[in-house]
């Protein structure tokens, strides 16, 4: 499975999956935004997918607040629990709690290379935050892409995302969760 | 001793397979894999020390300073110059961090489009939350009027909220659990006998006799109240502890009275009928200072030793021995008024006769003895009082009940209403920084008073019990992101330098997510309800800094000064010439109560079961802290005690793993292990509190020990006051699904 | 020098704090310690009834035993006295005594994470941080034991334990100087938890009223050293070439041995 269209920039991608994990609210979850994702998945030929999504959205009376009741089931506060805080520090190393050792390493990732949070107070192994860096490391530092993934990223991704995909009841974030380990997956 | 080595063991097999294995291969020189390995830097270095920290893990409140390295919190420590605390915080004071950065913390408003109980959570926007919060409780309001609206409120972030539903809304029923589940009755029976709430104020350090009847310091932690009983152990005063547990304190005690729960009133009583008898009380005190002494000497004389020793289970001579010591070190001995002392429905009387006591020693306003420490008044800046209507819908008064309450609504009369609609329905409820469900006896009236509300909202930091049951959930800045309290106090020791300090909460970092104050979120919502003009002050920083300018300061100057004041004291020692005793009460005779402190007996232990009492563990605040990794680590269950003798006719031993089942049939939902030891009575189990949570949202703390509360479910209430007795509850243990008699 | 504690137990009321603020000065796991508070009883003691604490951290022992269990490379180190400037080369492998002030230190840039030394410790006080490892050196943790705060000491600062104690129950100070605190209430007493078998000269000690002092040696006393590691007997009889090899797995290693055990066999 390849991107074949050559207008598609990975910085691009890393973008798109940074906002696919955003809060949904109506003014970006939208009409775009949805066929955006469509002819993603269309490109790459997941089928299967595209067909569980479309359908899932036309039975759906409310879906724009199903997908916002399962982020919020899924990241931020839960019955059972919370399922899988998207913080490198909850996943991987530590203790479970927010700002552990590897966003402290994170963050001095994003110091080295010329970068801090606009907010300086937010916690920087945000998925969001981590997606968006690499969208700025796409164009300029293929090589420091490589190291922020293999060090930071997937150690904690791989646990995050097996975690989502294990309790996710909608479509939508088993969707992205695939996406993002598509593209962040080390090229064998 | 031995110490397990699983290394080794694993090592041990490893060896048998040796043989038939090849050797390892050297690892290549290049994993292409740059070396970052994290060192732990320290807190000392690199880090920026920020001040102004009041601490409310407890509600003692040290102050604190915060180590930020790079806008991340790694440490927290004492404020080195509070004359308070000083260097030293506790081990939740240490633990705060993990509060700061717990993942099940709230951090956005939510809506719950379930049902209460089971709820299903949506993130909203606080525009939506205090919309929704607004309208619904104007609704409620008009509906059933102000009284249709109940709050249960706790901390420091609760009293600017508290203040606009009292004050502005106008409902009286307001339930606060430090008073109606705790020190409410210690303040009403001593206001009810030297006309002022005591504190916890016994001149400890200087004392040289120190009586504690059930507190035990040491898993009880308030850092500098610790350090005022540690200094005077130090200094060689007699230490006597009544508790029929071998406490912390016990442990250092040099008497321990092992008494029988619920007698302790008769044990007070016999001393001073002692003291009284044998003339061996401060005659002159009494004679300046108490009401109604002949009255107190009839009203107690038939309290004999022998009479509390058949009650209280003590030996005679050991009651004797302790009067004979108090007397000997009059005046100078702290008889401590005690915090928590709603246990057995018979407390109003105890603490009355431990204010008596005092009183009869000449305890008071002298070294060692009951002393409030002259600190600094800082006027609190809050909502007018502005609600029309007096006290016609004062649940309370229309009861003609519990005539000596502490301030609010006792808890039962409002759950009664809400229950039962009468004398007047209460449909909408505020709860804020309190978890009535792990905190008020009954957890079924609890659930069943919420249920019916037609509105529900909770402000917390943290998911506990009661917010499976809001409508509207909002996530609070916790005391390291915000301005509040205003902590003012002296030196804890009386006999050095005269000091008195001022210390304001001021936030050390940032609040993370979308975390609101107080009052913003009371502003935002008053405006809802049409108060807007009402609106003391716009953010919490204005109204500190407007109550500090009453007190010639500023954040400002604060900063300055490291976060702290401090400024020249008074001597608190004396006692002003119109200060009354009231040994005997006649305001509590025109109400029908005992004029004169009265044993009043409570139920005896059933046949099969035991008494289940509870207490405090130094690493947790009630149940606030069950979810924290740090704290709950320190102590991951609460080990349920059980006499050595009564566990060997059980069968059981140290560390079986049991349940409960309490007399009425409701068993605990999790499990916890047993404590063999001599340090217990043979008819009494101890539990420390605030474990077990049901709640999944606290994913560290749920089903971790035992839910003591969930136990208590028979209702005994203080006549006077109106507030919960806790300990009149008997248990089973439940053992691989088998429950267990409890033998004699 | 020779730095030591004292934990004194009729002060300490067991609140935890020391174990708590130890692990956020040195980004400890929550579920491992440098240090750790145990309750005893209440039990019967042939004084009476007593309670009290076991607050236990790394001795930093006159003869530590988790020294010489160390199979990490041995290399030159050079110490500095902080005090007098003076210095000293010794061989050491990743865990020493520090020749100068006397504690027991690991130089965490060369540790394996095997855990041989954290074995080899009768009162438990090492640990292995998985968190953290040394990857280019084939690291699986990084071993992590109370430092006595040496960083923070070294700048004039108390231990995080001894400063936040609020019972002031930990005093630290210099075993040598005889008017240093420590050395006082050696003089008054305070006694090290050693038996027959252990007696490795721990430098923390404990002081009490007798039935506290009782309670605490029969249940916290350690009453055998831990077996040799089968990995450091192992390591020992390695010839030195075979040592330096890097990432020796165990079972590598003791393929090694018996390499090597048979080309002894043969020379006989």
């Amino acid at each position: 499975m390849n991107t074949t269209s050559p207008q598609i920039s990975m910085a691009n991608i890393f973008r798109f999956l940074a906002q696919s994990m955003r809060y949904p609210d109506a003014e970006w979850f939208n009409e775009d935004f949805w066929s955006v994702l469509i002819n993603l998945l269309e490109e790459l030929q997941w089928q299967e997918d595209k067909a569980e999504l479309t359908r899932v959205k036309a039975g759906s009376k409310d879906f724009l607040e199903d997908v916002q009741i399962e982020h919020t089931r899924l990241f931020i506060n839960a019955i059972p629990h919370v399922v899988a805080a998207p913080y490198a520090s909850v996943h991987y190393k530590g203790d479970g709690t927010l700002y552990g050792i590897i966003a402290e390493q994170t963050k001095k990732f994003y110091r080295e290379k010329g970068f801090a949070l606009a907010k300086e107070s937010d916690l920087p192994d945000h998925i969001v935050y981590e997606l968006e860096f690499l969208a700025i490391l796409a164009n300029e530092d293929p090589e420091g892409q490589k190291k922020f993934l293999k060090s930071l990223f997937t150690p904690w991704f791989e646990i995050f995302k097996s975690k989502v995909l294990e309790e996710a009841h909608h479509p939508y974030y088993r969707v992205v969760m695939n996406l993002i380990d598509f593209f962040t997956r080390e090229e064998l | 001793m031995s110490f397990k080595v699983t290394r080794r063991k694993f090592l041990q097999t490893a060896s048998i397979a040796a043989a038939t294995l090849p050797l390892a291969k050297v690892v290549s020189a290049e994993t292409g894999f740059v070396r970052d390995p994290f060192t732990p830097p320290g807190s000392f270095e690199g880090t920026q020390t920020v001040t102004g920290g009041v601490c409310e893990m407890c509600f003692w409140r040290c102050q604190l300073v915060g180590k930020v390295r790079d806008k991340k919190l790694v440490k927290l420590e004492g404020n080195p110059k509070s004359i308070d605390n000083g260097k030293s915080i506790c081990a939740r004071g240490n633990a705060g961090i993990k509060l700061l950065y717990d993942p099940d913390r709230l951090k956005f408003p939510l809506k719950n489009v379930g049902e209460r109980g089971k709820p299903v959570w949506k993130q909203i926007s606080w525009q939506e939350a205090l919309d929704e919060c607004g309208s619904k409780l104007k609704a409620v309001q008009e509906k059933y009027g102000s009284q249709g609206i109940a709050m249960f409120p706790h901390g420091a972030s609760a009293k600017y909220p508290m203040d606009f539903f009292e004050k502005v809304v106008g409902t009286h029923n307001v339930s606060e659990a430090s008073f109606f589940q705790c020190r409410g009755i210690r303040d009403s029976a001593y206001m009810s006998t030297f006309g002022v709430a005591p504190g916890e104020s016994v001149d400890m350090p200087n004392a040289k006799a120190i009586l504690l009847i059930g507190c035990h310091f040491g898993e009880n932690v308030h850092v500098s109240h610790v350090k005022a009983y540690l200094k005077g152990l130090e200094n060689g005063a007699k230490l006597i502890v009544v508790d029929p547990r071998y406490s912390a304190s016990a442990a250092k005690s040099d008497i321990w009275v092992q008494i029988k729960p619920g007698t302790d009133t008769a044990f007070l009583l016999a001393i001073m009928n002692y003291l009284v008898q044998k003339d061996k009380y401060d005659k002159e005190f009494v004679e300046a200072h108490c009401v109604g002494f002949e009255e107190f000497k009839k009203g107690i004389s038939h309290a004999s030793l022998d009479w509390a020793a058949k009650i209280c289970d003590v030996p005679a001579k050991q009651i004797q021995e302790v009067a004979e010591l108090l007397a000997a070190n009059a005046p100078n001995v702290s008889i401590h008024p005690g915090r928590h002392v709603s246990w057995h429905g018979n407390d109003f009387q105890r603490i009355r006769a431990h204010a008596c006591l005092t009183a009869l020693l000449g305890a008071i306003g002298v070294k060692g003895g009951f002393v409030k420490a002259k600190g600094v008044k800082v006027k609190g800046i809050s909502w007018p009082k502005v609600a029309e209507g007096g006290e016609e819908h004062n649940l309370k008064l229309m009861a003609d009940k519990y005539h000596f309450a502490p301030p609010g609504t006792p808890t039962e009369l409002i759950r009664d209403a809400c229950i039962t609609g009468k004398p007047y329905p209460i449909k909408g409820c505020v709860v804020w920084g309190q978890n009535p469900m792990q905190t008020i006896p009954n957890q079924q009236r609890m659930v069943d008073s919420l249920k019916q509300m037609d509105f529900v909202m909770c402000v917390d930091v943290m998911p506990t019990d009661i917010t499976m049951y809001a409508d509207i959930l909002l996530p609070e800045a916790c005391y390291l992101e915000r301005y509040d309290y205003i902590k003012t106090g002296t030196q804890w020791n009386f006999a050095d330098k005269h000091q008195q300090y001022i210390a304001p909460r001021m936030p050390l970092v940032d609040a993370m997510f979308e975390r609101k104050d107080e009052v913003f979120i009371t502003n935002e919502i008053a405006k809802r309800m049409g108060y807007g003009d009402k609106i003391p002050v716009n953010t919490l920083e204005e109204k500190i800094n407007k109550e500090l300018a009453g007190v010639n300061l500023s954040i400002a100057q604060l900063k300055k000064e490291d976060g702290i004041h401090i400024q020249d004291g008074k001597d608190p020692y004396g006692v002003s010439e119109d200060f009354e005793v009231q040994l005997y009460n006649e305001d509590l005779e025109d109400n029908d109560y005992p004029a004169v402190p009265t044993y009043i007996p409570v139920e005896e232990v059933p046949k099969g079961f035991t008494r289940l009492v509870y207490g405090r563990s130094p690493v947790h605040t009630f149940n606030r802290s069950q979810n924290n990794v740090w704290l709950h680590n320190a102590m991951p269950v609460n080990p349920v005690w059980l006499n050595d003798e009564i566990a060997k006719k059980m069968g059981l031993q140290e560390g079986d793993e049991v349940s409960l089942v309490n007399s009425e049939g409701v068993k605990s939902s999790s499990k916890t292990v047993v404590k063999v030891t001599p340090g217990i009575r043979k008819d009494t189990v101890y539990m420390a509190h605030g474990y077990g949570s049901r709640n999944p949202m606290l994913t560290v703390g749920v089903n971790a020990g035992v839910d003591d509360q969930e136990l208590i479910t028979k209702m005994t209430i203080d006549p006077e006051t109106g507030c919960n007795g806790m300990r009149n509850n008997f248990v089973k243990l439940v053992k691989d699904g088998k429950t267990l008699d409890i033998p004699a | 020098m020779q730095y030591g504690m004292i934990i004194d137990l009729d002060r300490c009321v067991g609140c935890h704090a020391c174990t708590i603020a130890c692990k956020a000065e040195w980004d400890v796991p929550a579920d491992k310690g440098r240090n750790w508070v145990r309750r005893l009883g209440p039990s019967n003691t042939p004084e009476g009834l007593a309670s009290t604490y076991y607050p236990g951290l790394c001795n930093h022992c006159n003869e530590p035993s988790c020294v010489p269990a160390c199979p990490a490379d041995v290399i030159e180190k050079t110490f500095t006295d902080s005090k007098t400037g003076k210095t000293t080369t010794m061989e050491v492998a990743a865990t020493y005594k520090d020749p100068f002030n006397g504690t027991v230190q690991i130089d965490q840039d060369r540790c394996l994470g095997c855990g041989a030394c954290a074995d080899a410790c009768p009162y438990g006080a090492r640990y292995v941080n998985t968190d953290i490892m040394n990857e280019e050196i084939g690291g699986e943790g990084i071993a992590d034991k109370c430092t006595y705060c040496m960083p923070r000491v070294e700048k004039g600062l108390e231990p995080a334990c001894v400063q936040t104690c609020l019972a002031n129950a930990r005093i630290f100070g210099d075993l040598d100087d005889p008017n240093s605190e420590v050395a006082k209430y050696v003089k008054k007493g305070a006694k090290g938890l050693t038996s027959a078998a252990v007696n490795i000269g721990p430098n923390g000690r404990y002081y009490g009223n007798k039935k506290d002092m009782h309670l605490l040696t029969t249940t916290s006393t350690p009453t055998e050293m831990p077996s040799a590691s089968l990995r450091r007997s192992l390591m020992a009889r390695l010839k030195p070439e075979l040592r330096k090899a890097k990432n020796l797995g165990l079972l590598g290693l003791a393929g090694a041995v018996l390499v090597s055990g048979l080309n002894e066999d043969k020379k006989e």
